[in-house]
């Protein structure tokens, strides 16, 4: 048998494989499209699901540590002084002192008015009764515990050293000799100076 | 897009759903921008004074008082900063440093390097708590005139602050300042 001789002289049952069905179509892109044929698939899906898994971890982070009021409440009037050599902050009152104000978290608790004036140190006595309440709630409420005596001073940078004085010797008589300075840090350095915690 | 296929039968309402993501996506990074925005990026820190002078009370019962020495800095010149070592009211040797400002940020904040470095080099030679295990601090004593401006007060505790020594604190040993600064009441 040669080898020029067609396949189709003899009556076959076993046939050249190949794809039969929709051969005959006669629009060829149709033809194309059912016979399977063509490159890569040009329509990809996007995976959606662990994109919004992983918007879904932010949003829970973010919620978790969202704070409405913000970490820590500082009077719009009071700019602070910046520091290297500083501390993390700590929980405790906040005694702010402003242009003519002292504040005790948040409350009116005397007027530096007076005490520029007089032009002396002195005990400041609206001051003194806030604190020494604060520590016996905090006695009462902790009853057997040392107390920390630890109380913050947020003071603006243009205060004078005689008001920051004052306040500092009217705390330390109100049971919290343990001064901290509220500042803001200068150049991102460790929080390992500023004293002893 | 994700979708429920509960299968369909006829001509009943279709039951295969898709769920629409795309508003949800679009939902979630409108509230992760919200957060994002609120969010406190607190810089503050605090820096320390202590009116606890000679140290912390002590439930022991008061021994001799060995007079130690202090290191009072002076800071009521307007050129210069005296750093006076003191045994009680013995004058034990006194330093002059040249007051001199040098900018440190765009806000008009300033340090005082010089006076930083001098206390320094006095703490290393006349430093008395320098022991890990020792828990008591050497003591700084400010001195300001009434008028002076805060911002001048805390760049002075700054640089008092500088030398810094090993702590113990429950078996681990961090740094601490090696001072510990109180003011001056006069």
């Amino acid at each position: 048998m040669s080898a020029e001789k067609p396949l189709s002289r003899f009556h076959q049952a076993i046939s050249v494989p190949g794809r039969r069905l929709m051969h005959h179509v006669p629009l060829a892109f149709v033809r194309k499209k059912v016979l399977g044929g063509g490159g890569r698939a040009v329509n990809q899906e996007i995976p959606l699901i662990p994109f919004i898994d992983f918007l879904l971890c932010i949003v829970l982070f973010l919620l978790a540590s969202f704070s409405a009021s913000g970490e820590l409440p500082i009077d719009k009037n009071v700019k602070l002084p910046k520091a290297e050599n500083v501390i993390d902050m700590t929980d405790a009152p906040i005694v702010a002192i402003t242009g003519t104000q002292i504040l005790v978290d948040g409350n009116p608790a005397g007027s530096t008015r007076a005490i520029v004036e007089a032009n002396r140190l002195q005990k400041i006595d609206d001051l003194f009764a806030r604190l020494k309440a604060k520590r016996e709630l905090w006695s009462q409420l902790n009853p057997g515990k040392p107390f920390p005596g630890v109380v913050v001073l947020q003071v603006d940078r243009k205060v004078p050293a005689l008001v920051v004085k004052s306040v500092f010797q009217t705390a330390a008589l109100g049971g919290f000799p343990n001064v901290s300075f509220m500042v803001g840090r200068l150049g991102g350095a460790s929080s390992s100076g500023g004293g002893k915690e | 897009m994700a979708g429920i296929d509960v299968g369909g039968h006829g001509n009943k309402r279709a039951t295969n759903h898709d769920i629409p993501l795309i508003p949800f996506i679009d939902f979630l990074l409108c509230l992760v921008a919200f957060l994002l925005v609120t969010a406190v990026w607190s810089q503050m820190a605090r820096i320390n004074a202590d009116a606890r002078v000679p140290g912390p009370p002590s439930s022991e019962p008061p021994t001799e008082e060995k007079k130690e020495k202090h290191l009072h800095v002076e800071m009521r010149g307007e050129r210069k900063f005296q750093l006076v070592w003191k045994e009680g009211s013995t004058v034990v040797n006194t330093i002059d440093v040249v007051r001199k400002q040098v900018n440190a940020g765009a806000e008009g904040e300033y340090r005082y390097p010089d006076l930083a470095d001098k206390i320094k080099e006095e703490w290393t030679k006349n430093g008395t708590h320098r022991a890990a295990s020792d828990k008591k601090l050497d003591q700084a004593v400010l001195h300001t005139d009434n008028s002076t401006p805060f911002s001048d007060v805390i760049a002075v505790i700054d640089a008092i602050y500088t030398p810094q020594r090993d702590f113990d604190i429950g078996g681990k040993t961090t740094k601490v300042a090696s001072f510990n600064v109180t003011f001056a009441m006069n």
